[in-house]
Formats: structure tokens, C-alpha cells, sequence
């Protein structure tokens, strides 16, 4: 194939060590969600006033202004969206293909999005239920959020 | 003081390619002296300039001074990606319609495909800030992905198929070829779409645009000037833009919509006018699902026909509305959305030759995908 494309082939390692993934860049709205990943948990911010769950970590809530705090989730959801990666773009991955990134709707209402571990891409489909885990790539100072297919019925 | 008239007086760009050799500096000059050139005005005529860059170009008063422009009364480097692509030239009006210049450049220049590339996710200029820190450890971080994640969502919504995507592919590819300025104008066929490799589930290979080395530049004065230059001048009829829920990827409440969904209200109420009224459509197309959401968010047809329309020959040449006449992204090459003003701007002056859109007089341009965008609506007289 000739063309080049918005993709392109990451550069393997050649040292023998593996490639890491990108890292998050941790400032002081966020370090609550990485302490509890730290200890195992998942949590995720929440205003202490209205009690709404946001998204992306404020210090203070975007509706009415209150201090936040980071709240432990259920870890349960559903696939709002899906994509399945066959061009090994992110190197830390590329061994992966093809693999499912989800994007998946907690219960409590954010998004996140993560590898649905396991999956290959057949058989996946928006609305199934998932479970949250906690996940620690090869060479990430950070663990992970990513999710596996409910297969419980619940 | 009141308000001027401004009008689009000049065009320029450089050669698009794989590889420039050069420095984005070295293009972004280039262009901006054949825009200035095309206008018939000279460097130091220069008062104002605004780009946008992701800390891969030149600044804009460092393209100025490298064309002989050193005394500006505004310069603005936006940082950020296709979705200032109609930003920059809606305030490029703004500073000439208010006084604040008389003579803007308005360029965007980047080693697109041999410099840093916007399909690696491994690049050092990522920055997985805000919510996307959350993208990060998973290596969710790079536009195809992202996009595609709203294809999904959009197929699930509208029963979208993938053949819907093809049709822009094949749309886009069949106008390239009566470009010659275009990276790819070997046309293509449903067979070759649906037999092309996959590249991230729902988009195959030419749902993707194409990594390209380049510049391009537009000047923008005033009304009153525009009349004593070398070409027609083209006018805005307005623009409306769309920055919504902190631009995030991922919480952006309905991925079957884009930025569009916000953005289209202001842009008609801005211009006065309707899709109807549209002649040429430069649709921002980084991927064909861009195409796909932001064409219905705008009003062309309903949510999930965008397929049928395309299929049934409705957004090329005698039908509806001719949409990248050029190829766009997919096909000419991605200037990061800059070249679809190029490419408007030659359709009104009715200087496109082959690929002349009959009797254009108003074209849209789109800029942008997922929660942030715009779009504005050139217009001349002729």
C-alpha cells in the first residue's frame, strides 16, 4: 500500500524493553482518581454539595461551585461506543492487534474510555455490560482503567 | 469607529508533499508572499497575522518578519487543531472590520506527514491533560481513534452502514482527480474501499485523510481596498462556531453529533441564509465520519442520510451541492483545513477550471470534529 495515511506504524523497541504507554499528565484537580488507583480503587470525582459525579476532576463543582471530592464507583457499565484497532499506531499496543477500546458509561454517568481486555472485536456490541479493573502495562508508572465483558447477566 | 467591510483578496500555498525538506517557517512564508502576491499587495502592507499551530509550525510574527513585516498591530497564534481552521479567518474579519488592521495573513504551515504526525501515538507532543489523562495508559490518544468512536456511536444511532462511509470516500477521490495539486486523484471504487485494510474499526484506510507537508495563506483587508486589487473579492456572509463541553472527546454528550450540532444555529442565523443556498461545500474531512455527522448537524439532510445522498449524486457535480470539489483532506492533502478556503475562495472567483463549480457564489467551510468547530460562508457578486 502507497499511501500514507492520518496512521501510521510505531517504532518498536529494540532494546528488549517494553514500549510504555503514553502517560497521564497528573495535576492537583486529578491526583484523587490516582491515589485510589494507587490503593487498588476506583474513584471518581464528586461534588460533596449536589452530589453529582463529574467527569473531568474539578476542584470545584461546575454546577454550583461546591468543593469536590473522589468517590468510589460500582466499577460496572455499559458500552456507549467501540472501536477495534487494527493499525498499531500506539506502540506500547501494537502487539495487541487487533484489540477493542470501549468507551464505557459507569453507572454513576462519566465516561472513560479502556481496553475491553479479551476482545478481539467479534461479539462486541454497544449497550453490553462491563466491569472496570484495574490494569498495569508494561512499563506505566500508572495503572490503568480497563474493562472486561459482564458476562454475569446482570 | 464603525464598522468596515472585509473581503478575502489573495490565496497562496506551497507545494503538498510527504516530505518538504524544508521548515514550516520557510512554507509559511512562501505562501504568504503568493497570497500577497495574488492580491497584488506587497510585505509591508502586512499589519496583522493569526495562525493556529499544536507547537509543530512557525509563529506568526516569525513568519512576518521572514516576508519584511515587522510593525504588527495584531498577531495571534492559536493553539489548537482543525477547529480553528475557520477561527482564524472569522477573526482575521473581526480585527479588519473593527480597525484594529488593515491588512491580515492568515496561514497555517506544518510537516504534516515527515515532521510530527497527527496519526502516532507516540509522539512527544501529546498532552493527555484534562479528562483525556484518562485516554492516556490505554493509548486512546490519537484523532482516528476518536473519530471512529463517534462512527460507532453513529451506526448504532442511524443504522449507518459501511458503505455510507465509502460514498464520501469514493465522492472525495472522483473530485480530486481534476486537481493537480492533489496528493491522490487515482479514483476508486466501492470494491476498492470495502477491500482496503482496516484501520480502526469502523474506518478502513481512505476513510482516513491524508499526512501531508505544507502551507497555505490567505490575506484579508477591507472592502474598500479589495475593489482596487487584482481579483474579485470574496465576502463573508458569516460564521457560527461550536466550542462545547470543555472539548471533550469522550463526555461530549451524543457522539452520534459533532460541534455542528451547536455550531449550525449560529452559522444561520450569522449568514441569513440556509443549506439550500449553498453552492460548494468544503466540508472539514480529517475522516469521512467528520463528514458524515457535521453534514446533517448543518441541515444538508436528515441524521443518517448522508450515504444516500452521496450515493445518489446529490453532493457532486449537478446535484445538490458540490461538497470539496478539491478532494479535501482525503484526497488533496491535509493543510489542516486551511486549503478548503483556498479552495472556496477559487470556486467564487470562478477561477477553479476543471473542477468549476457552475455559477458558485456561496460555499461553505467547515473546520473541525468532535466537540469543537466552526464554519463560515464566503459569498461574492459575480
Amino acid at each position: 500500500m502507497s499511501e500514507e495515511r492520518l496512521v501510521s506504524v510505531g517504532g518498536a523497541a529494540t532494546s528488549g524493553r517494553p514500549v510504555p504507554p503514553p502517560a497521564p499528565l497528573i495535576d492537583a484537580d486529578s491526583t484523587g482518581f490516582w491515589e485510589a488507583t494507587r490503593e487498588g480503587r476506583i474513584a471518581l470525582c464528586r461534588c460533596t454539595g449536589c452530589g453529582a459525579w463529574l467527569a473531568r476532576p474539578l476542584e470545584r463543582c461546575n454546577r454550583c461551585a461546591a468543593p469536590t471530592s473522589f468517590d468510589p464507583v460500582a466499577g460496572t457499565g455499559t458500552v456507549y461506543s467501540y472501536i477495534v484497532v487494527h493499525h498499531p499506531a500506539v506502540p506500547a499496543f501494537a502487539h495487541l492487534v487487533p484489540y477493542v477500546i470501549a468507551l464505557v458509561e459507569f453507572d454513576e454517568g462519566p465516561r472513560l474510555p479502556g481496553i475491553l481486555l479479551g476482545e478481539r472485536g467479534p461479539g462486541v456490541a454497544i449497550g453490553q455490560r462491563v466491569r472496570a479493573e484495574l490494569t498495569a502495562f508494561p512499563g506505566a508508572d500508572e495503572r490503568a482503567v480497563t474493562f472486561r465483558r459482564d458476562t454475569s447477566g446482570g | 469607529m464603525a464598522a468596515r467591510e472585509a473581503a478575502v483578496v489573495g490565496i497562496g500555498r506551497t507545494a503538498f508533499s510527504k516530505s518538504s525538506g524544508r521548515t514550516p517557517l520557510a512554507m509559511a512564508a512562501e505562501a504568504a508572499r503568493a497570497a500577497l502576491e495574488d492580491a497584488g499587495l506587497r510585505p509591508a502592507d502586512v499589519d496583522g497575522i493569526i495562525d493556529f499551530n499544536t507547537n509543530d509550525s512557525a509563529s506568526g510574527p516569525d513568519v512576518a518578519r521572514a516576508i519584511g513585516a515587522v510593525d504588527l498591530g495584531l498577531a495571534m497564534d492559536l493553539q489548537g487543531g482543525g477547529n480553528l481552521a475557520v477561527t482564524v479567518v472569522g477573526q482575521a474579519f473581526a480585527a479588519v472590520q473593527a480597525g484594529t488592521c488593515d491588512v491580515v495573513v492568515v496561514f497555517r504551515s506544518l510537516n504534516g506527514r515527515s515532521g510530527n504526525r497527527y496519526g502516532r501515538g507516540d509522539r512527544p507532543a501529546l498532552a493527555m491533560r484534562g479528562d483525556m489523562q484518562f485516554a492516556a495508559l490505554n493509548g486512546y490518544v490519537i484523532p482516528p481513534m476518536w473519530i471512529a468512536m463517534f462512527a460507532q456511536r453513529h451506526k448504532h444511532v442511524y443504522g449507518t452502514t459501511d458503505e455510507d462511509f465509502g460514498q464520501i470516500a469514493i465522492t472525495m477521490r472522483n473530485h480530486a482527480a481534476a486537481n493537480p495539486h492533489a496528493m491522490q486523484r487515482q479514483p476508486i471504487d466501492m470494491d476498492d474501499y470495502m477491500s482496503a485494510r482496516w484501520i480502526c474499526e469502523p474506518f478502513r484506510l481512505y476513510d482516513c485523510c491524508l499526512e501531508t507537508d505544507g502551507a497555505v495563506a490567505l490575506v484579508v483587508t477591507t472592502l474598500d481596498r479589495a475593489r482596487d486589487l487584482r481579483h474579485v473579492p470574496v465576502r463573508m456572509a458569516g460564521f457560527g462556531e461550536g466550542h462545547t463541553s470543555g472539548g471533550s472527546w469522550t463526555n461530549f454528550p451524543d457522539l452520534s453529533d459533532m460541534y455542528s450540532a451547536y455550531a449550525a444555529k449560529r452559522l444561520w442565523a450569522s449568514t441569513g441564509l440556509r443549506p439550500a443556498d449553498i453552492d460548494v461545500a468544503c466540508m472539514y474531512d480529517c475522516f469521512t465520519g467528520t463528514v458524515m455527522a457535521t453534514f446533517e448537524d448543518f441541515g444538508f439532510c436528515p441524521k443518517g442520510q448522508t450515504g444516500a445522498f452521496f450515493a445518489e449524486g446529490r453532493a457532486t457535480y449537478g446535484g445538490d451541492v458540490v461538497v470539496n470539489p478539491h478532494g479535501g483532506l482525503l484526497s488533496e492533502g491535509y493543510l489542516h483545513g486551511l486549503n478548503h478556503h483556498f479552495e472556496a475562495v477559487r470556486q467564487l472567483r470562478g477561477h477553479a477550471g476543471d473542477r468549476q463549480v457552475p455559477g458558485a457564489r456561496h460555499a461553505l467551510v467547515t473546520a473541525g470534529a468532535g466537540p469543537a468547530g466552526g464554519a463560515l460562508v464566503y459569498e461574492t457578486d459575480l
